[in-house]
């Protein structure tokens, strides 16, 4: 390099070398601090809600161990109300003809025709059969925000459920005419994303085939407009629109994460009829695509037991819900045969251990089919972290496209940051359609063109309310995200106070309120039972001394969780135990509402609230159910509306200034406290 | 600048020791110094271990490394990941092998950033005509074509919130504070 010796004497070109350098150096360094934060946030989000899926299947798990035993000690039966609702859910359907009777009443009695329009609705009719004007009309009105009358959501799902009945199991679809078809994945009810797939890539038609992977519904508030748009496209283009089966097609998940209550406070008197064909509908989707017989399409995954040409030939309607195994669990868990339910009572009764371990195996194959993960080791492991399904590795994936002769598997399922995902060598291919799933900015949505040569090209996507959001920077953007996953955090740590305070207390064994950092961590993961970088974020959630103890009591001292109806504070420990199992709270509420009034008796809900308590193990006091209950009806009639209940939780701050909690973070800021 | 592995506990506890030393601290302050840096180091790397198996993505490391404070070059860092690679790259890096290395430059404070004022000054030997801004084609023409070139992506990243867009311009002075640790 030049002559220059002395700094001063420093060529130009040198130091304009030199100083890109450092910039350069300084830059990546802001980055990668950036992109930590992004991804811790992402952890946040993320473990917040695999945690949640794991305590449905959880919860729904001690359902079944209860109905067990119910049918076993029939003279023990007392919770008669929850029981009897619980196996109308639970009961699956027989084999195709032994059931015409259950079939025949579910057509009666959701019958389109006995519903009738008033003269003054103006929306969108629906006849059969679906021409691609209707589908045009259809769409008009859902850009409208109009809602589509009851009619004729039962007319499309009576229609999607003929048409889908017909379908196998594995659809094959073929490239050799249209030279291209499109895959999309999970949408979460999200119409917004679903109208920009359709902006930027066209309406389905013969030229424009779609398949559609799974998860319609759940989270987004307008999945029954996502779903029933779907189902048109599909009955006008039978044979260009695929749809798959997710692991949210399936009523006991629909319990919790929103379509129910989105169907009862969309439809009122007719949500029950509608929530009952859905779950019938959704037990008639195809589980899989293959296009071309190179590429595999499915919700989650495949284990190392999925087999293709069996699965051509199991009775996919059995699973209603695929949460739930067709067997006894414990027999399940055993891989053996014993005697069938009682609760087959109209069953054939001929081979029944054959028929047990068939229902067995078929079922395991739906489950890893629809809540599989790939993970980059290999092997194939139990999913522990969503607690169904399986982990597969990449010599798992190899091994199920060798021996099925296929290329690529794309799945969908899990959220990611760009939309997409390659793993397992290029071979498996992860495409999610909803963007802004965990918060206003935290991913974009994806979709994927395959043309004759079948190589993916993906297209993505960010649905955008207001153009003030577009402008934001990606710092400003992961800020506003860091900030609604802490604020998550806190109303959590908020929500343990007791247990947390319990667990420090036995530590701080000079009660000075003091611990260190590692038993801050420790405490936190344990009685929260998620991992997260705790160390890292403590300084946003607890304050630490100068000599970098932490004050743990500072976490709580700002707000406590208060019910409306309810004078007691979080100190009681009723109110916080409710509001930590909101969720559970809710799909047993949900259960017990069998009409889908969203009204409950007092009586009822004491029940609910003693089988929470066995189901989390915690002692929730009878006489303090029972106040509750009192005081949440105040009109004294017996009578406790449930969703009034559930929103009726607030965080307070010490002068009694309201902050609602809101019920999830995903519209934004809202429930902030900071 | 090389690192002999078998010397290293030996070499972190110096280092623990010197530091502690200025404080008139006591050996035990020393070791909790060291457990200090090793958690943050466990924690940097966790966030990224996504299958939570005590391995990482080696295209991440770098990633871990500056979010941990550190600024070295690409030239230092493709150095540091050569250090803790196993002997048939397998695209991972294993944690047992990214602590000891990564405790042992954060002890000896490698890699730390320049002072503050020199990024201005930086931006200030690139403005040559000492306007006080920089145009959009400026901080292109240098940062793709000077010292360690911007791929295409970062390029864009850092004019996304770099340049005023209606005077085409990079204001580098208010720039240079975004570009700050907003904690210490």
């Amino acid at each position: 390099m030049g002559c220059g010796t002395s700094k001063s004497g420093m060529k130009q070109s040198e130091k304009s070398m030199k100083a890109a350098l450092l910039i350069q150096k300084w830059y990546r360094r802001y980055q990668a601090r950036l992109e930590a934060r992004r991804r811790c946030t992402w952890n946040i989000f993320q473990s917040i809600e695999y945690s949640g899926e794991q305590n449905q299947l959880k919860l729904y798990n001690f359902f079944d161990d209860m109905l067990t035993h119910l049918q076993m000690n029939p003279e023990s039966n007392q919770q008669s109300n929850v029981a009897s609702n619980m196996l109308s859910i639970s009961t699956r359907p027989h084999e195709n003809g032994s059931n015409s009777n259950a079939e025949e009443e579910l057509l009666k009695n959701t019958d389109p025709s006995r519903v009738k329009v008033n003269a003054m609705y103006k929306g969108a009719k629906l006849t059969a059969p679906m021409t691609s004007e209707q589908l045009t009309w259809l769409i008009e009105a859902y850009r409208n925000k109009e809602l589509l009358h009851a009619k004729y959501v039962l007319f499309v799902l009576h229609e999607t459920r003929r048409m889908l009945k017909r379908r196998p199991n594995i659809s094959y679809v073929s490239t050799a005419i249209t030279k291209q078809i499109t895959v999309c994945g999970d949408l979460h009810g999200k119409l917004d994303d679903l109208f920009i797939i359709f902006h930027k890539n066209g309406l389905p038609s013969p030229d424009n085939p779609y398949i559609f992977n799974g998860d319609f519904v759940d989270r987004g508030w307008q999945s029954v407009e996502v779903t029933i748009l779907l189902f048109c496209c599909s009955l006008v283009y039978p044979n260009d629109v695929f749809l798959n089966r997710g692991n949210h097609e399936d009523h006991v998940m629909n319990l919790r994460y929103g379509f129910v209550k989105e169907i009862m406070s969309k439809y009122k008197e007719h949500a029950t009829k509608i929530v009952r064909l859905f779950e019938d509908v959704f037990s008639w989707l195809p589980l899989a695509t293959i296009i071309d017989n190179k590429i595999l399409v499915a919700h989650g995954g495949v284990s190392d037991t999925t087999d293709l040409d069996y699965l051509k030939t199991i009775d996919r309607h059995r699973f209603l819900s695929c949460l739930r195994p067709p067997v006894d669990r414990t027999l399940a868990q055993m891989g053996g045969c014993r005697e069938d339910d009682e609760e087959d009572d109209d069953a054939d009764l001929h081979s029944i251990n054959s028929q047990d371990r068939n229902d067995l195996c078929a079922w395991r194959q739906v489950l890893d089919l629809l809540w599989s993960d790939p993970k980059n080791q290999k092997g194939c492991t139990p999913n522990t972290f969503r607690g169904g399904g399986t982990y597969f590795g990449p010599d798992v994936t190899e091994a199920v496209l060798q021996k099925h002769r296929l290329d690529l598997l794309i799945r969908s399922h899990e959220c990611k940051q760009d939309g997409y995902e390659y793993t397992h060598n290029d071979k498996v291919l992860t495409v999610f359609s909803a963007s802004n799933y965990y918060e206003m900015g935290s991913n974009r949505g994806a979709y994927v063109k395959l043309g004759t040569d079948l190589k993916p090209h993906i297209v993505q996507y960010m649905a955008t309310k207001d153009s003030a959001n577009r402008k934001l920077t990606i710092q400003q953007r992961i800020s506003l995200n860091e900030t609604s996953a802490l604020s998550t955090l806190r109303t959590m740590l908020i929500s343990y106070q007791l247990d947390l305070c319990r667990h420090f207390k036995n530590i701080d064994q000079t009660n000075e309120g003091k611990i260190t950092v590692a038993e801050w961590c420790a405490g936190v993961e344990e009685v929260l039972q998620l991992e997260l970088p705790w160390r890292t974020l403590r300084h946003k959630l607890v304050k630490c001394d100068e000599d970098g103890m932490i004050e743990y009591a500072s976490a709580f001292d700002q707000f406590k969780i208060m019910h409306k109806f309810s004078e007691q504070d979080s100190a009681s420990g009723i109110t916080e135990t409710l509001y930590r199992n909101k969720d559970s709270l809710e799909t047993i509420f949900r259960i017990i509402d069998k009409d889908n009034s969203g009204v409950i008796t007092n009586d009822e809900f004491e029940e609910a609230c003693s089988l929470l308590s066995k189901h989390i193990g915690l002692q929730i006091p009878k006489e303090q159910a029972r106040d509750l209950a009192k005081c949440i009806d105040i009109n004294k009639d017996g009578q406790i509306d449930f969703n009034e209940f559930l929103e009726a939780f607030r965080l307070v701050d010490p002068h009694g200034k309201d902050l609602t909690v809101s019920h999830n973070q995903q519209n934004g800021s809202s429930g902030e406290i900071t | 600048m090389n690192l002999d592995k078998r010397t290293l506990p030996k070499c972190f506890f110096q280092h623990a020791v010197t530091i502690n030393n200025m404080a008139e601290d006591t050996k035990e302050n020393a070791e909790s110094l060291l457990a200090d840096i090793q958690k943050k180091v466990t924690d940097a790397f966790d966030i990224f271990d996504h299958e939570s198996n005590k391995t990482v993505d080696v295209r991440e490391v770098g990633t871990i490394i500056r979010s941990l404070g550190c600024c070295p070059s690409e030239a230092e860092l493709h150095d540091m990941l050569s250090e803790i690679e196993e002997e048939e790259p397998t695209g991972y890096i294993r944690f047992e092998k990214f602590l000891p290395m990564m405790t042992h430059v954060l002890m000896e404070r490698r890699y730390k950033p320049c002072p503050e004022d020199h990024l201005l000054r930086a931006f200030q030997v690139l403005d040559q005509g000492a306007k006080g801004f920089l145009t959009q084609e400026e901080l292109v023409k240098y940062m793709t074509e000077e010292g360690e070139s911007f791929t295409q992506e970062e390029m864009e990243e850092m004019l996304s919130a770099a340049v005023d867009p209606e005077k085409n311009q990079v204001l580098y002075k208010e720039y240079c504070s975004l570009m700050l640790p907003e904690e210490a």
